[in-house]
């Protein structure tokens, strides 16, 4: 391989060094970086004693890969981790050692890991009553963002490295505009405290707080300080300008106790700021070096986008002089000949550009197109045209909904049907669905039939009428064979209510293995399916054991619980895929910052919807402010309407410079008038193009 | 067509497997739940044994009783360790600790390894393996140790055909250099013990050998040779079926309905993914 001057600086370090890399996105620090990790191992290093350090599980794929080989030497294997997985395995590890002097009630009973789902239920359950009360009044906002936004909080203190007792001060402080508001900081500080209470009354521990006893008890211990130094000898930090500034400060005080480190600091990044990134605090760890290794020359970036980016960061105050000779990089751009009014039509210019350089002979997978968000109406709008065109492709998203997934809320419907004493009949629609879902080879038809035949209101609940009840021309309609599995699933349902189980979970997986999956149902080698399935049996599960150790009763069965808390949005609302795809050739579909995260480069890249605000502007969060809980900002300033201009159009920078150092050869813009929801927009991206355009036309007239 | 939906039924061509013994005994016993499990990546939440609450409880009580050996071994002060065993709502949890303090003083060495994992390359492909414990004693001496948590104790014939007994020794010699650096051992300097934690004074202990290592080594490069030459219909199902009760894909086989029984069953229930980059928790990002 030919090695640049900067890669063969990594790959020749003396041992014992303690290099720090800078450079932008596509200069090659991640190859080479990776192949000093091989040689780490083949020079005799154990495995197990190099740790390798990342913010986002995503951003270690090609190490994975790398270790993967048959070539990576025999050994121990790598440990690679994000600070939030090393403070559990810590904590977890190091429990009894803490409990009692950090203030937990049961100090030798285990600690309960809280997941995202599990901890925004037990917000939920403490806000409650708070919300009775009048609290957040003002605030207009679904409740399971309420909570998410309240734990955000409690994150953001333990990443940055605050009290959370000064959540709602911080908030007060900078805060501008009508002074009714300030009373909901106080809301979120008293809803905070009171969750922290109530998780060390319980042995609870939210993502917030097995950062906080990582930091203030663990790494200060002699015994986990210790395991940690002995066990790690050599450390390896990758993009760590996403990291936070709580690992940042750890690592400062670690790093010194290394063998050899190699840290890895991508310039105009931080992308992850809304989740506490800081790249300023990355920074600071440079002066703490013996090494520094600068790269300077895009390996990906063709010089044209590379002239586009700097115009685009001159218009957009970013970048104060431009080098002399620099392309302006609108050759490099593509964007529909004729102004497009609707978005459907610029979704059909956006397939038909990808279905002609695949023509062409791009490859799909050199092809990614890219939004801002990407709800599902956008997302099937997009596959059905590929499909149409039989191009491959495949999408992405970091969290989709397990409660919209059919089979999660078939099975959701036959738990509410098996369970009467919820009283929480389905509707004959979900049932309608569920059985579509359950029995194989039934159309909507007959399964609206069935429903309608086979449903019974009986003593205030819904039940299921033997198929030997009807009569012999309803029967002979809906088929015999259909009925006959149909009385499978009704008689399996049937036994179940006179001797249920206590535990939902186990329902959810006997009904699946029993009857969904066993062939002429619908389940039946149907590998999504069972994938759908067992993520809910998976959330049902982890909310049972997160919940039977509470300490007071509740008023109602678990599994009724969970599925109040499902129907409500505030559980089985995140999906984290734990089955990755393998990498195809296919058009790559997802959220810019999805994207990024991936960290790797593709030929074409198509913006879609340019004019749309999204691509700058940062969700409505108005119980936390990611820049305010940062620690970049200077308590009891007020962040004003010209901080928020600013702020965007720096975020706005960093994205079309993150995207551009991973383009190869060009980008395609698609436009129209109306956005999706039939609105015209004319958001700073698109301004920001149209300056550019302007300023490149003045130049070719005085030239 | 979405191809995040379209799975490799083989292995894939280009990319090294890694084969943990969990993989390997899986291949062994049954091929298409070798394909369905690793290659497929099919979760089939369907109950594996039965009653479910008993083969749950008995999962986690192994889960507990790892952690409490891996943290004694860490030097956490076993009074605190104590308390936690004596709180804990399992009976057999309490009695197996202390059966695991009697047995401590013996574990001494030069060096302790504590859930460690190796990894070496097996032909284009990589083996790897979770120790419980390997302790290091000079000569130099490597014993191997691995807590079992059934409350049956199996027959020896039973654990010497298990793919762990030729995969843990057989790895350790060959990623020896993965514990210290410059460190090699030849196969007689490493010993198996399987420890029971229900039945302590009856631990299983193998001896390894050069003979057995050459065997290892032959018969394991064989196996993953020839589920590198399968086509994707040749993942023939077991003709065993008495052990497709024991196995969550039956109704994916249409091998029957209901999980076998827990007390008929020679097995050692353990978690699933034996093997996973421990990511834990993260705050994920959320755009």
């Amino acid at each position: 391989m030919n090695w640049t001057r900067p890669q063969r600086a990594i790959l020749d370090l003396p041992s014992g060094s303690r290099a720090f890399v800078t450079g932008p996105a596509g200069s090659g620090k991640t190859t080479a970086t990776t192949q000093h990790l091989l040689d780490l191992l083949s020079s005799g290093v154990p495995g197990a004693s190099i740790l390798l350090l990342v913010p986002q599980r995503t951003l270690a794929s090609s190490y994975q890969a790398a270790l993967r080989t048959p070539g990576a030497a025999a050994g121990g294997q790598v440990d690679i981790l994000t600070l939030g997985g090393l403070a559990r395995r810590m904590v977890d590890l190091f429990w009894p050692l803490i409990a009692h002097d950090a203030g937990f009630a049961h100090p030798v009973l285990p600690p309960t890991f809280l997941t995202l789902e599990t901890a925004q239920y037990y917000m939920a359950h403490l806000v409650r009553p708070y919300l009775d009360q009048g609290f957040f009044e003002s605030v207009s906002i679904d409740r399971n963002r309420l909570y998410s936004q309240l734990l955000d909080n409690l994150n953001k203190a333990a990443i940055v490295g605050f009290p959370h007792t000064e959540i709602g001060e911080r908030l007060k402080s900078a805060w501008s505009g009508e002074s009714s508001h300030l009373r909901v900081y106080d809301d979120v500080q008293t809803c905070a405290s009171e969750f922290r209470r109530y998780c060390l009354e319980n042995n609870l521990l939210d993502f917030s707080l097995q950062v906080e006893l990582f930091r203030e008890r663990l790494w200060p211990s002699l015994l986990c300080r210790a395991y940690l130094q002995n066990t790690y000898r050599h450390l390896i930090v990758d993009n760590l300008e996403e990291d936070t500034p709580v690992t940042h400060d750890i690592l400062s005080e670690w790093l010194p106790e290394f063998d050899s480190a190699l840290m890895i600091y991508d310039e105009d990044a931080g992308y992850r700021s809304y989740l506490g990134a800081d790249p300023s605090s990355g920074l600071g760890l440079r002066d703490l070096c013996t090494d520094e290794i600068s790269f300077t020359e895009p390996l990906v970036i063709p010089p044209t986008l590379e002239g586009l980016g700097a115009r685009l960061g001159q218009v957009l105050d970013q970048v104060q002089t431009l080098p002399p000779g620099l392309p302006d990089g609108l050759e490099a751009l593509d964007y529909p000949p004729e102004p497009i009014r609707f978005f459907p039509q610029m979704l059909d210019w956006v397939v038909d550009r990808v279905a002609q350089l695949i023509d062409e002979g791009v490859p799909p997978g050199e092809i990614a197109i890219l939004a801002p968000v990407l709800p599902d109406a956008l997302r099937f709008s997009l596959t059905n045209r590929l499909d149409e065109r039989g191009i491959p492709y495949r999408s992405h998203r970091p969290s989709r909904a397990l409660s919209d997934e059919p089979a999660a809320r078939c099975l959701l419907s036959l738990a509410e049907l098996a369970h009467p004493q919820w009283n929480r009949s389905p509707s004959k629609v979900e049932i309608t669905y569920a059985l579509l879902q359950t029995i194989a080879g039934l159309d909507l038809t007959r399964a609206h039939l069935l429903t309608e035949i086979c449903c019974r209101m009986r003593e205030g609940r819904l039940v299921l009428e033997p198929f030997g009840r009807l009569r012999p021309d309803a029967q002979s309609r809906i088929t015999f064979s259909i009925g006959e599995r149909y009385e499978m699933l009704r008689s399996w349902i049937e036994a179940y209510v006179a001797d249920p189980e206590a535990e939902l979970d186990y329902f959810f997986s006997r009904l699946f293995g029993e009857v969904l999956s066993q062939p002429g149902f619908g389940f039946h080698s149907d590998l999504d399916a069972g994938q759908v399935a067992a993520n809910l049996v998976e959330s049902a599960q982890k909310f049972r054991w997160a919940i039977e150790t509470r300490a007071e009763p509740m008023g109602q069965s678990l599994g009724q619980e969970y599925i109040e808390m499902v129907r409500d949005g505030v559980i089985a609302a995140q999906y984290m895929g734990n089955w990755q795809p393998p990498a195809a050739d296919a058009v790559f579909i997802a959220p810019a910052y999805t994207f990024l995260m991936n960290n790797r480069a593709v030929d074409h890249q198509f913006w879609l919807d340019a004019s749309s605000n999204a691509w700058f502007e940062r969700l409505y969060q108005p119980l936390t402010h990611p820049y305010v809980l940062s620690r970049a900002w200077t308590p009891g300033r007020i962040w004003t309407a010209a901080d928020e201009f600013e702020a965007n159009r720096a975020v706005l920078y960093r994205l079309i410079l993150g995207l551009l150092r991973r383009c190869r050869v060009g980008v395609h813009l698609g436009l129209s008038d109306l956005n999706e929801g039939g609105y015209e927009q004319r958001g700073l991206l698109l301004k920001a193009f149209y300056q550019v355009q302007l300023a490149a036309g003045k130049d070719q007239a005085n030239g | 067509m979405d191809t995040a939906k379209r799975r490799l039924d083989t292995l894939d061509p280009k990319q090294a497997f890694a084969f943990s013994q969990a993989a390997l005994q899986d291949y062994q016993e049954c091929r298409r739940r070798f394909q369905l499990r690793y290659l497929l990546q099919a979760a089939w939440p369907a109950p594996q044994a039965e009653p479910v609450r008993e083969h749950e409880r008995q999962i986690r009580r192994g889960e507990r009783f790892h952690r409490l050996a891996q943290q004694a071994l860490l030097g956490v002060p076993l009074d605190r360790l104590d308390a936690v065993a004596a709180a804990d709502s399992d009976e057999h949890l309490a009695q197996w600790w202390q059966n695991f303090t009697r047995l401590l003083p013996e574990l001494q060495g030069e060096q302790r390894y504590v859930e460690t994992l190796l990894s070496a390359p097996l032909g284009r492909h990589r083996l790897v393996a979770k120790y419980d414990l390997l302790v290091l004693s000079p000569g130099p001496k490597l014993v191997i140790y691995d807590w079992k948590t059934g409350l049956k104790r199996p027959r020896r014939a039973w654990l010497e055909k298990r793919s762990q007994t030729r995969v843990y020794p057989y790895l350790a010699v060959k990623a020896a250099a993965g514990l210290r650096s410059g460190l090699s051992l030849l196969p007689q300097q490493v010993e198996m013990i399987y420890w029971f934690a229900a039945h302590p004074g009856q631990p299983e202990k193998i001896l390894y050998t050069p003979e057995q290592y050459e065997k290892d080594e032959r018969d394991l490069l064989g196996l993953v040779h020839e589920i590198d030459s399968l086509s994707s219909n040749q993942f023939d199902m077991t003709i065993e079926e008495r052990a497709c009760q024991y196995c969550v894909y039956r109704s994916y086989c249409a091998r029957g309905a209901a999980a076998g029984s827990l007390t008929e069953s020679d097995e050692e229930f353990e978690p699933e993914g034996e093997i996973t980059i421990d990511f834990d928790q993260i705050a994920e990002i959320s755009f």
